[in-house]
């Protein structure tokens, strides 16, 4: 079953398209990471699926139903980002009690024993909370709900690595428990690609890929070797991206289309590329990185 | 089954470069090598294994499917997976025709570029051979 469909859906601010004809679909269940630069359209895309804002054109579906003004998807979906607004008169304790009452799935027991092991104080306010703490109680909020469609917008900004690593490990322990749908962006993909089973990578507004992590991990090799021997065996591919190191090495990112016998009978290296970096690569509007700038002065 | 979870997640990052689920299946192969999985008995399941290295469980059952594959496990409708008759034979035979001819070719390429010569080469191996049945 697909919990979220969208087709063609558009967002214009001030007549600028922030999302621009996506297409794709999320399944029942699943684990999704949004991947994409800053001002990619993740925020937005996500904020859409949630019903909190509106679409400009296209189909959005969530549950079967229109997310905007849907009471069906507010009950069944939770917003989880670290601008999450709690009533300030009260404490983090009534806080969770009031959440309780919101979601249906509430898990107190689950919410009581993370905000302690987190170490926060049940009498203190939301608003006295630092970044990294208010991103931690704020996710806190997002798994005890358990909502089958739950949305992490960065969750874990300004958390500490340790923090990161023990949300990240509550997360696919409670969703082990109780599979939900999952959507997580976040900068950090090398931390969080082990819990995905499907990236969707947008950029300038558009989908650019949305496949199972593991095929990403194989979409793509780099060549590295003598810069004409690289250039001779990539040549007719596109070079997603390349860097040339000293006089005549050259280091390419091409799709993964080589025989690993015929990049080695040409004398060149093969090396897998990480997932995170293919990313960067892939949302780059340079082949070269930031060494273009230099390279042009 | 007991596992220790730093000694996990040490397993899985040492080789980024590899992917998850290819990196879960050669660690049952190595669990089934070293005697700790014997044949007819039940191995992880994704779940297990997910929780265990902190990683998607679809990860975990592409890992499993690839032994399912090769015939190193079988599948009990209902049951869950279990370790091959013949699957100790079955590592064995694919790691010598794949892994340690890849090692080979690497080595003879590397002392290729080096320019060392055949005699050399077998001289070190000999060596080698020798150090390691002497332990």
């Amino acid at each position: 079953m697909k919990v979220i469909e969208c087709t063609g859906l558009t967002k214009t601010y001030l007549r600028k398209p922030v999302l621009n004809n996506l297409t794709f679909s999320i399944e029942e269940n699943t684990i999704t990471g949004l991947i994409g630069r800053n001002g990619a359209g993740k925020t937005t895309l996500l904020k859409i699926l949630a019903g909190f804002i509106q679409e400009t054109s296209g189909k959005v579906r969530v549950f079967d139903d229109g997310p905007f003004n849907s009471l069906f998807v507010s009950a069944n979906s939770i917003f989880v980002d670290d601008q999450m607004i709690f009533p300030p008169a009260l404490q983090l304790q009534e806080i969770l009690e009031v959440a309780g009452s919101f979601y249906p799935n509430w898990d107190m027991k689950l919410a009581k024993g993370l905000a302690k092991y987190f170490d926060f104080d049940p009498k203190n306010y939301h608003n006295r909370l630092s970044k990294g703490k208010t991103s931690t109680f704020n996710s806190i909020i997002g798994l005890a709900a358990r909502c089958p469609l739950t949305i992490l917008d960065e969750p874990t900004t300004g958390m500490d690595e340790a923090v990161r690593k023990d949300f990240y490990r509550a997360l696919l322990k409670d969703y082990l428990a109780h599979p939900r749908t999952i959507m997580i962006s976040s900068h950090h993909l090398n931390e969080i690609e082990d819990l995905l089973e499907d990236v969707l990578l947008i950029k300038d507004g558009k989908k650019h890929l949305h496949l199972p992590i593991s095929e990403l991990k194989e979409w793509a090799i780099g060549i590295k070797g003598p810069t004409e021997k690289v250039l001779e065996l990539t040549n007719g591919e596109e070079l997603i991206y390349e860097n040339r190191i000293g006089a005549g090495t050259m280091y390419a990112v091409v799709k993964n289309n080589f025989a690993t016998l015929e990049i080695e009978k040409a004398g060149l290296e093969r090396t897998p590329v990480r997932a995170s970096d293919l990313c960067v690569y892939l949302t780059n509007d340079s082949r070269g990185g930031i060494d273009d700038v230099f390279n042009q002065c | 089954m007991h596992y220790n979870r730093e000694e996990a997640e040490v397993i899985l990052n040492a080789d980024g470069s590899k992917p998850i689920y290819v990196q879960i299946s050669e660690w049952i192969e190595t669990e089934i090598m070293n005697g700790h999985l014997e044949s007819d008995q039940k191995v992880y399941s994704q779940y297990q294994l997910a929780e265990m290295y902190t990683i998607n469980p679809a990860t975990a059952a592409k890992g499993l499917n690839l032994l399912v594959d090769e015939n190193i496990l079988y599948k009990k409708r209902g049951l869950g997976m279990f370790v091959s008759q013949m699957a100790k034979e079955m590592i064995v035979n694919k790691r010598k025709s794949q892994t340690l001819k890849r090692l080979v070719q690497e080595l003879v390429l590397e002392a290729h570029r080096l320019q060392i010569s055949e005699a050399e080469l077998m001289e070190m191996i000999k060596a080698e051979q020798s150090e390691v049945g002497n332990e």
